[in-house]
């Protein structure tokens, strides 16, 4: 009888609407953002040496910031964005900045505006927005040493030659550090150019599911510190010492993490109670 | 250097790359002139090319049409060539058997391509009247909106078949997982190897990384293009002879091979 | 004439091989001229998508496909989005702009957010413990999901270094494996479009 019951029970949790998931997932996500925790955050040796990277430079250094993404994947990469420049103002670096994406600007635009707003940063001396080129990886290329020629001027118009700051700026060989926030293949660009051909120190700012690939790159010495999605970005805002979406944002993904593994684990109880592991639809698929 | 100007016509740090393609290229040569003189080439069957024909010929029987999604990749991306050659094949089979194809695009010059390479097929299968002038289509060139259609026209049009060929991203799971819901059979291919566990949830079936690029020689069963496997194979396993020997080479304190293979 | 097309593939295939390894300026140069080409080359197909994309709905709404009604809206769009940005330009502050940052943004990101839906659906289908692997891929999924978020490291301490150790080692391991073997697919399948082995992509088999 016992038994029976719990055969009901488990078809029913298996025949369960995707629906209901959805749901229980939105709610995880809105809550923690409404009420956040502010759970422990530790840095991976990784994200440490991005930020180690952008720390040891001498005060002054210029720092070129390619900041390649759109809305899509903003909550990941734009808080590292945030966290980057706030770092670089503190530290008396200058940040010059452009994007590959035509989307991009009035994100970089927000995020300059946050950061200098914060650390009381003034445009043209303190950083420089180059705007949008078209042209991914003819304008990496081009940088090597025609900074001038592919962004004579900065985002608002101002002719580079009239920005004391952008004196003496050709290309990659004034940047002791380049610095590339990206969803993209963009970032395969940067390294196999910036890094690989014009041997700058290169630190990568990516989504989530793209970190692992970027894995060998630091141990080639290609890259010199990866940050991966909103945990990298949430680890970063903990060294720089701020409390910025990304670490807001853990909360939230902490939950819907456990909400997935109580589904997991339930589906498999579930199943288990029904003889279903045996015959499982999945295992009659081909190379799966 | 000269005034900060690179004047070098060869950079000495990538010498060890020109081997590597020089090699590379022996071995293809090699196995051209076996394939040439009827060696037996074996290539192991991919259960993902094998169940085409399977998911064509379920298309048919339910007079319902296939989806071909050639990915999110452009002409420079590899994925995305193997898979106009893939397309090329199945716009034969469905050219054959008489059913509906349907291949949206998010790369205007990849649809252009694709146009012709169906196009022709059909006229090789002896079906040129057959071919639908718009079978092959644009969508949209960003990611979500893509997405965005694609899903829809799975939902409404519901064909039998998805096959997913050629560079995904992140929209490998919405698209799977949609056409998951319709109950399509599903074959993907994809040399996106953060996507393939997303594939492998979703989908039937599922070729690999580099059996994606197998796939070309797979269908044709061509000398010279089985020979071009054969010589991959070659230099995989030299990959694999020089890692090994550069470990062991580096355990016992001489990491000098593990640096001759350093890209640079 | 047959011919031309695997001429200006050969050639233009063997010489961006050989700037590969050449670093002066000049060839440089020579690269970055032929990668300007090529976005020229897509900026003109990009009027053929157009027209596909034009003749596509135009269709739907001739034959009265199911939803036709929103092939209205795509062509509306894409005429006022056309002439919108010819009149007065695509930069921050115009029509195109806006439309870009308040409409365009918001849904790519909404469609983007619907991965954490599509995850948790696909995840409660398919992380199921049928044999031994499926079962190790359970608990190692399992182990990831809560060892790489706070909560993890709030519950155990061992979790980041677990975390980080499965992805340092077995990950990247079978990654490295695969990555070898895609950039050697890479290669082969490259050389047989320079020389001409694999045609397909001209519509010859």
């Amino acid at each position: 009888m016992a038994a029976e019951r719990n055969a009901t029970w488990a078809r029913r949790l298996l025949g369960l609407d995707r629906r209901v998931i959805f749901l229980l997932v939105a709610l995880a996500t809105a809550l923690p953002l409404l009420l956040p925790v502010n759970l422990p955050i530790t840095a991976s040796p990784r994200v440490r040496a991005a930020y180690e990277a952008v720390d040891a430079l001498p005060r002054g250094s210029y720092v070129l910031m390619s900041l390649d993404y759109e809305p899509d994947i903003m909550a990941e990469v734009q808080p590292m964005a945030i966290a980057m420049f706030r770092q670089c103002f503190r530290k008396g670096l200058k940040p010059v900045v452009l994007t590959l994406y035509p989307a991009g600007p009035g994100l970089v635009e927000s995020a300059l505006r946050i950061a200098s707003t914060a650390e009381g940063a003034v445009r043209n001396k303190d950083f420089v927005f180059l705007g949008y080129k078209s042209g991914s990886q003819a304008v990496i290329l081009g940088m090597g040493d025609g900074l001038r020629q592919l962004f004579p001027q900065d985002y608002w118009g101002t002719p580079l030659d009239q920005i004391p700051m952008m004196k003496g700026i050709q290309g990659y060989s004034q940047f002791p550090l380049v610095v590339n926030l990206s969803g993209s293949s963009i970032a395969d660009y940067y390294i196999r150019i910036a890094a690989t051909r014009y041997h700058r120190p290169l630190v990568l700012g990516c989504t989530a599911v793209m970190a692992t690939d970027y894995y060998p790159y630091l141990s080639s010495g290609q890259l010199r510190g990866l940050i991966g999605g909103m945990k990298g970005a949430a680890e970063y805002e903990s060294l720089a010492g701020l409390f910025g979406d990304a670490r807001r944002g853990m909360d939230a993904q902490s939950l819907v993490h456990v909400i997935v593994v109580i589904f997991v684990v339930l589906g498999n109880l579930a199943l288990f109670a029904t003889g279903g592991l045996k015959r499982n639809p999945l295992d009659s698929g081909g190379t799966t | 250097m000269g005034d900060g100007l690179d004047i070098r016509w060869f950079d000495p740090a990538r010498a060890n790359l020109l081997i590597g393609v020089a090699v590379f290229l022996a071995f293809l040569v090699v196995n051209i002139v076996r394939a040439r003189g009827g060696s037996h080439l074996f290539i192991r069957p991919l259960a993902g090319l094998q169940a085409l024909d399977e998911a064509i010929g379920r298309a048919t029987e339910m007079g319902r049409s296939v989806l071909y999604l050639p990915g999110l990749g452009d002409m420079s991306e590899v994925g995305t060539l193997a898979s106009i050659t893939i397309m090329a094949r199945v716009a034969r089979r469905t050219a054959d058997m008489g059913c509906d194809l349907s291949v949206p695009c998010y790369d205007p010059v990849v649809m252009a391509i694709l146009d012709g390479a169906v196009r022709q097929a059909y006229i090789e299968a002896g079906r040129g009247d057959q071919f639908r002038p718009g079978s092959v289509h644009y969508v949209s060139a960003q990611q979500f909106a893509y997405v965005a259609a694609v899903s829809g026209m799975m939902l409404r049009e519901r064909p039998a078949a998805n096959i997913f060929m050629g560079s995904f991203y992140a929209e490998a799971l919405f698209l799977a997982e949609t056409g998951n819901q319709t109950g399509a059979i599903q074959i993907a291919g994809c040399d996106q190897v953060t996507q393939l566990p997303f594939f492998v949830c979703a989908c039937d079936y599922v070729l690999l990384g580099e059996e994606l690029y197998a796939a070309s020689a797979y269908l044709g069963r061509e000398p010279i293009q089985l020979a071009t496997i054969a010589a991959q194979d070659w230099a995989k396993a030299l990959a694999a002879a020089l890692v090994v020997a550069s470990l062991i080479a580096s355990v016992l304190g001489h990491p000098e091979l593990g640096m001759l293979l350093r890209t640079r | 004439m047959r011919s031309g097309p695997y001429v200006v593939t050969f050639l233009t295939g063997a010489v961006l091989i050989a700037i590969f390894f050449i670093p002066h300026y000049r060839a440089q140069q020579v690269q970055a001229t032929i990668l300007e080409w090529a976005d020229v080359v897509y900026a003109f197909a990009l009027i053929l998508g157009s027209i596909s994309l034009w003749t596509t709905h135009q269709k739907r709404i001739k034959t009265r496909a199911p939803g036709w009604i929103f092939s209205y809206v795509t062509l509306g769009a894409l005429l006022f989005i056309t002439t919108a940005g010819v009149v007065q330009g695509i930069d921050e502050g115009t029509m195109v702009g806006r439309l870009y940052n308040m409409v365009n943004a918001p849904l790519a990101s909404t469609m983007f957010a619907l991965l954490a839906f599509f995850i948790a659906s696909a995840a409660f289908r398919a992380f199921r413990a049928r044999n031994t692997e499926a079962t190790l891929l359970l608990v190692t999924a399992v182990v990831m999901m809560i060892g790489r978020v706070s909560i993890g490291e709030f519950l155990w301490k061992g979790f980041p270094p677990l975390t980080e150790w499965l992805l340092d080692v077995p990950n990247l391991a079978a990654k490295r494996g695969v990555a070898i073997g895609v950039g050697l697919g890479a290669i082969s399948t490259a050389l047989k479009i320079i020389l001409g082995i694999d045609r397909s992509y001209l519509g010859r088999s």
